[in-house]
């Protein structure tokens, strides 16, 4: 079976080498030259575990292959997935430009029945519209060609995503015939073998199934933040209220982690994206709202932990660990790490950071307002606080004697609740954590 | 083991009976002599599967015993159980007056060591309350008696309450001293030979556990109800997204389910209770408030399909109503939503007939003659011009629809919880109306 794969971004990226693994030819398509060209010698632009490596080995067994020209491939092809961005206006919807430029390409150019889906994630109702170009551009060229639309969100795991592609949860496919039902079917079947875990369903409720699967899972998170404040105010420890509350099965135990608010890429996109598109057509999602209100109150937290430790912020020498919207990325769009920074910033500290990946991101963005530290050490050399903002693995079993030594104030703020308070204290840290205000000792 | 357990109402007769299925001794404390000598006979008062069946036989086996006198239950006694009601007050918080009463009276006839474990839902940091109250009367009484307080928040679902506690998920328990954990390990002891986990933490923590879990839940049902109706503009089916959504392991495929809006004693008056704790600690908590009000628009939903179809005035139109408690299993009809939807339906000028299996003498404590009540879910239609479905008993799920269009004058029917197969009303030919699909 052959495919092209027009983006090379993380999801086209990450969608196509996975699918050359299970021995499909894959083509993927990007207008940028300079990508295609480091991507044809295996260089890979974005950070994802073990993803390079795969490359490499399906460009060398010739599975994988990297074009600027989607029209070069058309004829060749069964399926087309646009996997292209969809980058937020300044309202919060997506943009649709590169997702319809796609969508006149193949019909300006197939000759033969194919099927295009998309990965993007894109408004519900986007693939009528897709749908609608390429009827006209067919309609333009006097041709009756017949082609298929279809919807293929994708639920990958920045940090994760190889594995999530290989042995999904489960795929959602939204179609409208049989036949490409039977394609995609064909192309998913490999990953499934033992248990067929593809949702087949209508378009429109397939886009929807990206977007509330993605708010559902912010809201967990505004659930537990808004618990947390609140058990910090009562005296109750978030902790066991979180597993009190995850072992009821109608509940689950997962993604119930209360912190210092959810970024990235997806969530907040997602769930802004989710609200407008409702109050274009005069219906307010309410929940949501207040969802994305908890999270924005939630990201300053950490800042205003400090402040009421600190009456006085100006001049102090602050350490952060952690700079990646959560750990396994480099990814920094909407990270609590931002919002922290700029309010120390304003209030007159000196902020010095570390992260394992995301240095260079964070460079790229901010640039020298904040000091670079070589290590986690080299961070909290003389600070007055540490502030953890993503849960790396390596910070979770520092030397803590080391660090007792080296800050000027031992005062440790914890945005992720990963160390037990009383090893903290025992060792003569103050420490303050997210939902459990007795840990502040 | 010997305890009591004070108050006969739902989750403390439901409590004190499966207590005293695993071996333990229980009395069953309530001030109301009718309902008591009433119990003594084995005759339940509330409406739940297995219950009346299960009491009479601990009853016979001298395991279960029922008294008015608290004074009495408590000699010789390890443990008490406070299970009496907490109704919500005007503000939505929490009616402590009853929960304290029993504080007061346990303080003045004590005589020595007692766990007193709250098992009513009440807001957190009320065992400190009633801690406060015992050490009080206790020092009136000039007495040095030492004892504990515990939380054991209650996670019973009405209409499976048995099962629930016999077979709980977990079972949470907060304690602050090694005395009162040794004995609620020993009460939970059958529990816990069959692996069911307890989760032991401080007492705040599980007085928050449970408003906590039920307030997820109540989000859950909002957050779809939001979606169902964005569904239902842009032509999406929600119950697709509900599996597409639910197959995810982080979300869990329970408790999805869009309809006409949550009732019932525990969701709305838990998550007004903790928006009122929140408020008055200073934190407000706004999602729940959302949450909150995304339901009172929800429990509008099926009126409005129902204008929608018939315009505002409903006068010369006769309804049928199939399910009136908040929930099946049931004969519980606070919050219910079909109390708001009747009420919305007669000051439209709507007749009403009404039927459900269970609930219907409940219903008239709320309804009077304001409805026609009719015992036969076929009957109920006749001469109707539309049926709406407000609750999914079992019996309504696979209906002989044959009966159901030759009673209705026309084939319309309103599902307000997506029980019936789209595709396949349309096939028999009804004017089908649901949620969010």
């Amino acid at each position: 079976m052959n495919i092209a794969i027009v983006g090379t971004g993380y999801v086209g990226l990450v969608s196509g080498t996975c699918f050359a693994e299970m021995g499909i030819n894959v083509t993927c398509i990007d207008i940028n030259k300079d990508k295609i060209n480091s991507l044809k010698k295996g260089i890979v632009p974005i950070y994802e575990p073990s993803l390079e490596e795969m490359v490499i080995r399906n460009l060398n067994a010739g599975r994988l292959s990297f074009s600027t020209e989607l029209v070069s491939v058309l004829d060749s092809v069964d399926i087309v997935f646009s996997a292209v961005g969809t980058p937020p206006d300044d309202d919060g919807s997506a943009d649709l430009k590169y997702v319809l430029e796609v969508a006149k390409t193949f019909g300006k150019h197939i000759n033969k029945y194919t099927i295009l889906v998309t990965k993007s994630t894109v408004p519900v109702g986007t693939a009528n519209l897709v749908k609608e170009v390429i009827n006209k551009e067919i309609k333009l060229r006097g041709k009756n060609i017949s082609f298929d639309v279809a919807s293929n969100p994708e639920f990958l795991k920045e940090g994760a995503a190889i594995n999530d592609f290989m042995s999904p949860d489960r795929v959602i496919v939204g179609v409208e015939t049989n036949k490409s039902k039977e394609l995609l079917t064909k192309l998913y079947r490999p990953f499934l073998l033992n248990n067929f875990r593809v949702i087949f369903t209508d378009i429109l409720s397939a886009e929807m199934i990206k977007y509330a699967a993605n708010s559902m899972l912010a809201t967990r998170i505004s659930f537990m933040n808004d618990i947390a404040n609140l058990c910090e105010l009562l005296g109750a420890d978030v902790n066991m209220v979180r597993k009190g509350i995850g072992a009821d099965t109608r509940i689950g135990n997962k993604f119930l982690y209360p912190g210092c608010g959810y970024g990235g890429s997806c969530f907040p996109k997602d769930v802004k994206a989710l609200i407008r598109t409702a109050d274009n057509n005069n219906y307010s999602m309410e929940v949501l709202k207040a969802v994305e209100k908890v999270n924005s109150f939630q990201k300053s937290i950490l800042y205003k932990k400090l402040k009421s430790h600190y009456k006085i912020l100006k001049g102090k020498d602050i350490a952060i660990w952690g700079l990646a919207f959560k750990p396994g990325t480099d990814d920094m769009r909407e990270a609590t790490s931002l919002v922290t920074i700029q309010l120390l910033l304003d209030a007159g500290c000196n902020v010095k950071v570390y992260d394992p990946v995301a240095m260079e991101e964070c460079k790229r963005r901010i640039g020298n307002v904040v000091t670079y530290a070589t290590d986690i050490y080299d961070a909290v050399l003389d600070a007055d606080a540490l502030i953890v903002i993503t849960e790396w693995k390596q910070f979770r079993l520092p030397n803590w004697k080391v660090i007792f030594k080296s800050m000027r104030e031992a005062f440790v703020i914890d945005g992720r609740n990963i160390y037990s308070p009383g090893e903290l204290s025992k060792l003569g840290f103050k420490y303050s954590c997210i939902g459990n205000r007795n840990c502040e000792i | 083991m010997k305890i009591a357990i004070v108050g006969t109402g739902y989750v403390g007769l439901v409590t004190g009976t499966c207590f005293s299925e695993t071996g333990i001794t229980v009395t069953c404390v309530d001030i109301d002599k009718n309902k008591i000598d009433a119990l003594k006979k084995g005759i339940v008062p509330i409406y739940e599967p297995g219950l009346a069946e299960m009491i009479s036989r601990n009853i016979s086996n001298d395991r279960l015993f029922f008294s008015t006198s608290l004074k009495e239950s408590l000699l010789g006694a390890d443990i008490v159980f406070i299970a009496v009601g907490t109704p919500p007050m005007e503000d939505g918080s929490a009616d402590l007056k009853y929960v304290l009463d029993v504080a007061d009276e346990i303080g003045e006839c004590i005589d020595k060591y007692i766990l007193i474990v709250t098992k009513s839902t009440v807001p957190v940091g009320t065992s400190e309350k009633i801690r406060g109250r015992i050490s009080k009367k206790l020092v009136e009484r000039n007495l040095d008696i030492s004892f504990d307080m515990a939380s054991n928040p209650e996670f019973l679902k009405e209409g499976a309450a048995i099962n629930d506690f016999m077979h709980p998920d977990r079972i949470v328990v907060g304690v602050d001293s090694p005395k009162a954990k040794k004995l609620m390990e020993r009460l939970y002891h059958a529990f816990l030979i069959q692996n069911h986990p307890i989760i032991f933490t401080d007492i705040v923590s599980s007085e928050m556990t449970k408003y906590a879990a039920n307030a997820m839940l109540a989000t859950r049902i909002s957050f779809m109800n939001d979606i169902a109706n964005l569904c239902e503009i842009l032509g999406a089916d929600v119950d697709e997204v509900k599996k597409g959504i639910g197959s995810d392991s982080r979300i869990g495929k329970a408790f999805l389910n869009a309809g006409c809006g949550y009732g019932g004693s525990c969701f709305p008056k838990d998550v007004k209770a903790l928006i009122k704790i929140g408020k008055e600690n200073g934190c407000d908590l706004e999602l729940l408030r959302s949450v909150e009000s995304v339901n009172q628009n929800q429990k509008q939903v099926l009126f409005k399909k129902v204008v929608t179809k018939f315009g505002k005035d409903l006068s010369n139109l006769r309804f049928a109503i199939w399910g009136l408690s908040f929930k099946p299993c049931t004969d519980d009809m606070r919050e219910a939503p079909s109390l708001i939807l009747i009420n919305d339906l007669l000051n439209a000028g709507a007749e009403i007939n009404v039927y459900d299996p269970i609930a219907m003498e409940e219903a008239k404590k709320y309804l009077n003659d304001k409805v026609n009540y009719y015992e036969d879910m076929y009957k109920v239609l006749s001469n109707c011009d539309a049926l709406i479905l407000v609750t999914e008993w079992q019996e309504f799920k696979v209906p002989k629809f044959t009966y159901v269009e030759k009673a209705l004058k026309s084939k319309i029917i309103f599902d307000g919880r997506n029980i019936y197969d789209k595709k396949q009303m349309q096939d028999f030919g009804y004017e089908y109306y649901s949620i969010g699909r």
